[in-house]
């Protein structure tokens, strides 16, 4: 029960990050704790229930590798958005033009 | 209080702690530290559930990797920006409830998943690279074609501005 607390808490608070806040870089720390904290229930209640280590373990890693390379391509959004508002915030992008 | 108890208490300290830092504070720099701590702390929980390389591989890319990347994006843009890189949030109570309405319900549809809700020392994951090489071969090619493919979308997306 803790630990399914503990993530469902932290998941809560990415969540509330990334409702709140305006800066795209705090946006995209709140979707690695949101990440963070589903991978880490994911570990959990795989070990809790016995599954196979190495099953979880690869699965884990796939989680691990999918949120680095959704955190690279958003910090280069911002670097990009930055050089064309001078600004970071999410406001920048209500309007998008192709 | 047992060793293993302890040591998850810890990770989970460092966990939440992390996040609320993240959740609250308003200076950017605050929120890179906090975020660090979040992800030692996820480390931790990793090794805690007997995964070793994961919690090895949360350090390496995440905290000597992602997280400098963050803070090589904060120098670039508010130095562009030339102010005090300082965060503006909107709190409020509807974004609050949705968030821990969220929360809530996750515990609650999760909690008849698993039996047992004390914390166990997890099993050994030895056999992870037999299972990534071996059944799991394909996953793990197209993870580092995942890889390649997200390498190149930023040099895209961060380079087409210096043409400018």
């Amino acid at each position: 029960m803790s630990m399914l607390v503990l993530c469902s808490f932290v998941f809560g608070l990415g969540l509330y990050v990334v409702l709140t806040r305006r800066e795209i870089i705090a946006i995209l720390a709140g979707v690695e704790l949101m990440l963070g904290s589903a991978n880490v229930l994911l570990i959990g209640l795989g070990s809790l229930s016995g599954a196979n280590g190495a099953v979880i373990g690869s699965i884990g890693l796939v989680v691990l590798v999918v949120a680095a390379a959704e955190a690279a391509v958003g910090l280069a959004l911002v670097v990009s958005l930055s050089r064309r508002s001078k600004r970071s915030s999410i406001d920048e992008l209500l309007e998008v033009k192709g | 209080m047992t060793l293993a108890t302890l040591a998850f208490a810890l990770a989970a300290l460092m966990m939440v702690g992390g996040a609320l830092v993240v959740a609250l504070t308003r200076d950017l720099m605050r929120l890179v530290v906090g975020l660090g701590v979040f992800l030692l702390g996820v480390a931790g929980l990793f090794l805690f559930y007997g995964q070793a390389f994961l919690a090895t591989a949360q350090v390496f890319v995440y905290v000597g990797g992602v997280l400098v990347l963050v803070v090589f994006a904060v120098m670039v843009v508010h130095r562009s920006n030339g102010g005090r890189p300082v965060l503006t949030s909107r709190h409020d109570i509807g974004a609050a409830a949705v968030a821990f309405g969220v929360s809530g319900m996750l515990i609650l549809s999760l909690r008849d998943s698993v039996g047992g809700w004390e914390p166990v020392a997890g099993q050994g994951g030895v056999s992870l690279a037999e299972e990534l090489l071996g059944g799991h071969i394909v996953v793990f090619e197209l993870l580092g074609v995942l890889l390649f493919v997200a390498l190149i979308a930023v040099l895209v997306i961060a380079g087409s501005g210096e043409r400018r």
